[in-house]
């Protein structure tokens, strides 16, 4: 059993290795290596009982993560009303799974992308959202707070979901974030619950760096540096409501479910 | 769990925050709405406190034939109309108790009540008018009962401190003990006859039961403390067998409670009455009188009681009904008068909530002490609810009783003139300090022949409780300490010998230090550490062991940072805690607190360490910590309190003043080492001077960036969250 436990921290371990900077993965490890060692079953005299409990759960697992999604999208629904101006940042795909039932149960809304430099994920939002005869209207990250009058309400996914209930996602998610709180407009994340990190940052600096090199299209001198983090981290009190599988939670939850998860 | 739950919650939960009120809240609320417009199915059970026990007793016996139940204040009303002495009926429901007659002379109740046992009770009728409100003749056809309830001497001032409508002491004199002392088979508190119908004073009869409680609680520490003192009397006599002793305790548990029940016009609340209770009522009425007289020597174990030892009353031990009315009746109380001390009545209070307003109460409440403090004069009028003493006065006075003291144990008196004096300072110090002289009380303890070991220990530990109170008010890390020992005092399988029971005992308190102040503290440093990186300028304030520990550990894995120290008066700490971090290699900067807003803009991260932290988030250090946290944030600058989780507490507080300790004000006054800083000096008398030094203020959660503590790094949020995974622990061990 212990032999087995063993082995198993060790596929962890490997596959977070795989990409030290997403946080997800580590999460989602992390939250399934707890999810699946946390059982009674442990202690079962047999092993293959043991061992088929074991499976159970990680399929269990595997199921909630696929069906969170769908939760997700069931339960974020009640935001989104006829007629109101979405703000999206970043290709996520749970916020493309909300705005595709928001299509199917015939709602009436538009769509604003934001670039997402510099992986242009804002525009590959756009592409999939005029599929879905969604109208959409892109925007420069910059034209964010010029643009955000109009808006009615933000929605970003997350990368990972901190302890103190705030987020890691894509660069500029921190600025959109701050831009709407001043204007009262409300955030909205939609993030699955294996996505939860017992991570706590302090700041922008305290996180591990993910790093992703930028091309201006032009060459820039040698000298001059060029910020290249790809991340940042959105303090909780910018955001209202996360969506999650657990249902639709305020940022401080976050900590009470991790609590009670590893305590 | 959180991933185990497939079933979303829809709607928005609020985490960390509880979504019920606490059980006494929402008995509060209830009673307060119940005030207004009175349900009894509201009410599980509702219990009117000793005082008018006795008096409940012959209007039950009336209403019996006459109503199956007293409903409202109109059948209340009825009810007393055959009692001669219910003159009056309100016509006004009002919250909390009335009196119910005019109040009259002291002089006149002090003839009265301490009427022997022999003075016909006929005679207490017509003096009935004369005694003051809380002085209601009992009826005459329960004198038998009553008159064993007479006591030689009953302090007068009483009377004239419950009219002044201040809130009642625990730990003033009790009546019930000298009571005790005399012979008098009553299990119902003596005071009753004289306590129907004053609303304040009832509340104070019902603390007076309580502190009562407390000095019996060598026999009974469990259970509510409208039972105590009939449980006292029951357990007092051993030669009754346990089970009289039971059946005594429960019928009169319930007897009490429908006795509590059944007071009839000036309380707003009633509860129902059965048949089957009032039976069980009279029955243990005659059980008690059989039971036999308390022995006097019961009263001197009361010689070191107060307030803080009603936590024995708290006990979990037994659960009675009177229990669940305990909290019903602590908040239709402080419907009436919001002073109640025992605000944390149900949850042990870790430091004394005496309220110190009212001199004749404290004056009682000296009396019973074993230090013998002065008052200060001149203090603020804002803070007049905290204890304040001169200090200085007490400590020759102690050390040369230390070996005269019998019922303290050495260690004990130790440690107390250690707290006294000030020698050991810091939660973590004064917690560890404590308990290690338990554990040595504990080893050396015999217990007495018929007694038991679980509720002997506890009063011996309850006594021991006030002695350090009176030394010192307790910080919240020692009340969850005593807490804890009295939880496993209360778990000891009867069964085991006593020798077993005291290894368990001694090796339960080992493991209490190790795990949750030891263990837990090498926790908080690693997680702390992961938060400085190369380059920090860190900012601390005071000496909080927990804080230099950190800052020692991450200068030994070789990070590169410094620290400022910032430093206030009278205490000073900082200097200490700069001293062993400068001869540790660590640059250090030194500045006082009112230079803090000058220098934060250089610091990136500030450590603060706390006494405890609240569950809305508050954290509750040493004053001057507020002012810091709240220009860091001004700063932006990460605020990181590193607590222990057994600090926590769930109590709220909203501000520094309710619930604080003072220092000695002359601390104020004086520069040590600087004869020229003299403009005060004489100054000390003076009318329009009032000095202040407080010792604590409360921090609000907006401040504070980050808890650490063993269980992780939480947000302030989830204060509470730990407060119930660590309660739920506790009961688990």
């Amino acid at each position: 059993m212990m032999e087995l436990e063993i082995e198993l921290k060790k596929a962890s371990d490997s596959l977070k290795a795989w990409d030290t900077t997403s946080i997800s993965l580590t999460a989602g490890c992390d939250l399934f290596m707890r999810y699946v060692t946390r059982t009674s079953a442990l202690e079962y005299e047999e092993f293959n009982s043991a061992k088929s409990r074991l499976i159970e759960r990680a399929e269990k697992f595997g199921e909630i993560s696929q069906k969170a999604r769908r939760i997700i999208a069931m339960l974020s629904q009640d935001f989104i009303f006829d007629g109101c101006t979405i703000l999206v940042h970043g290709f996520s795909r749970v916020v493309l799974e909300v705005l595709k039932t928001a299509v199917q149960n015939k709602k009436v809304f538009r769509v604003f992308c934001t670039e997402g430099r510099p992986d242009r994920s804002g525009l590959r939002l756009a592409n999939e959202l005029a599929k879905l005869d969604v109208p959409v209207k892109i925007l420069i990250d910059s034209a964010v707070a010029y643009t955000m009058d109009e808006v009615d309400m933000v929605l970003v996914g997350a990368d990972g979901v901190v302890e103190s209930g705030g987020i890691i996602n894509l660069m500029g998610t921190y600025q959109i974030a701050l831009v709407a709180h001043s204007m009262n407009k409300p955030v909205y994340v939609a993030a699955e619950s294996y996505k939860f990190a017992r991570l706590y940052p302090l700041d922008q600096k305290d996180m591990a760096p993910a790093l992703r090199p930028i091309d201006f299209g032009v060459p820039i001198p040698s000298k001059v540096e060029v910020e290249t983090s790809a991340r940042d981290y959105t303090p909780p009190q910018y955001l209202t409501l996360l969506f999650t599988d657990l249902g639709v939670l305020t940022p401080s939850v976050v900590s009470d479910e991790l609590i009670q998860l590893y305590l | 769990m959180a991933v185990t739950s497939l079933a979303p919650r829809i709607g928005v939960r609020h985490g960390g925050w509880p979504l019920k009120l606490a059980p006494q809240v929402a008995n509060e609320v209830a009673m307060a709405r119940a005030g207004l417009s009175y349900n009894r199915k509201d009410h599980k059970s509702i219990s009117i406190p000793g005082p008018f026990q006795t008096l409940a007793i012959p209007i039950l016996s009336r209403s019996s034939t006459d109503r199956p139940s007293p409903d409202g204040g109109a059948d209340s009303d009825d009810g007393s109309a055959a009692d001669p002495h219910a003159a009056i009926k309100p016509k006004v429901r009002q919250v909390g108790f009335v009196p119910r007659n005019a109040p009259p002379e002291p002089p006149a109740r002090s003839q009265s009540y301490p009427a022997e046992a022999s003075s016909p009770p006929l005679s207490d009728s017509p003096a009935g008018n004369s005694l003051s409100p809380v002085m209601i003749p009992p009826p005459r056809h329960l004198s038998d009962n009553l008159a064993a309830y007479r006591t030689p001497a009953v302090p007068v001032p009483e009377t004239a401190r419950r009219r002044a409508g201040h809130s009642p002491v625990v730990g003033s004199y009790d009546p019930a003990e000298s009571l005790l002392g005399t012979s008098s088979p009553a299990p119902s508190p003596p005071s009753s006859g004289r306590l129907i119908g004053d609303g304040e004073f009832s509340d104070e009869s019902w603390l007076l039961r309580r502190s009562n409680s407390a000095k019996f609680a060598s026999s009974f520490p469990g259970g509510g403390f409208d039972l105590t003192a009939v449980k006292a009397v029951s357990a007092a006599d051993l030669a009754s067998d346990a089970n009289v002793k039971k059946t005594t305790e429960k019928s009169k548990g319930s007897a009490l409670e429908v006795k509590n029940e059944a007071i009839p016009s000036s309380k707003p609340l009633k509860a129902k009455t059965t048949k089957s209770e009032r039976r069980a009522l009279q029955e243990s009425q005659r059980a008690a009188k059989v039971a036999g007289r308390v022995e006097g020597n019961k009263s001197t174990a009361a010689a070191s009681g107060r307030v803080t030892s009603a936590k024995a009353a708290k006990q979990p031990t037994q659960k009675k009904d009177v229990a669940s009315a305990a909290p019903s009746v602590a908040a239709s109380e402080k419907k009436g008068s919001d002073r109640a001390p025992e605000k944390d009545k149900k949850k042990d209070a870790p430091a004394p909530r005496m309220q110190f307003d009212d001199k004749s109460r404290v004056e009682k409440a000296k009396r019973r002490a074993v230090v013998n403090q002065t008052e200060a004069r001149n203090r603020v009028e804002l803070f007049r609810h905290l204890p304040q003493y001169e200090q200085g006065t007490q400590l020759p006075d102690l050390e040369s009783k230390f070996f005269l003291h019998e019922p303290m144990h050495p260690a004990i008196y130790k440690v107390g003139l250690q707290y006294l004096a000030g020698d050991i300072s810091g939660g973590n110090a004064r917690c560890i300090a404590m308990v290690q002289a338990f554990q040595e009380a504990i080893k050396d303890y015999v217990t007495p022949t018929e007694k038991n070991l679980n509720r002997d220990l506890t009063a011996k530990i309850s006594s021991y409780v006030s002695f350090f109170t009176e030394c010192r008010p307790l910080s919240i890390s020692m009340g969850n300490a005593i807490r804890f020992i009295k939880n496993r005092i209360a778990k000891l399988p009867l069964s085991l010998s006593e020798s077993d029971a005291k290894t368990l005992l001694c090796s339960d308190i080992d493991r209490f230090i190790n795990e949750k102040i030891i263990v837990a503290d090498q926790v908080i440093v690693r997680h702390a550490t992961t938060k400085i990186r190369d380059g920090d300028v860190l900012l601390t304030y005071g000496a909080s062991c927990i804080v230099e520990m950190i800052l020692l550990y991450a200068h030994e894995i070789g990070k590169q940072f410094r620290v400022v120290v910032i430093d206030s008066r009278p205490k000073l700490e900082g200097q200490s805690l700069l001293r062993r971090l400068i001869a540790k290699g660590l640059s250090c900067t030194y500045t006082h607190i009112n230079a803090v807003s000058y220098i934060m803009h250089e610091v990136t991260g500030v450590f603060l360490g706390a006494s405890s932290v609240l569950s809305n988030g508050t954290v509750y250090s040493r004053v001057g910590t507020a002012s810091v946290a709240m220009v860091a944030n001004a700063f932006r600058v990460p605020v990181i309190i590193c607590c222990e989780a057994y600090k926590f507490h769930e109590r709220v507080q909203l501000d520094s003043i309710c619930f604080n300790e003072l220092g000695d004000p002359d601390a104020v006054l004086k520069v040590p080492g600087r004869m020229d800083v003299n403009y005060l000096s004489n100054l000390q008398n003076r009318e329009n001077l009032q000095l202040l030094n407080l010792m604590y203020d409360a921090t609000p959660s907006e401040y504070v960036s980050m808890i650490v503590t063993d269980y992780g790094m939480i947000p302030p949020t989830s204060v509470p969250v730990i407060v119930r995974e660590y309660r739920r622990e506790q009961l688990l061990i």
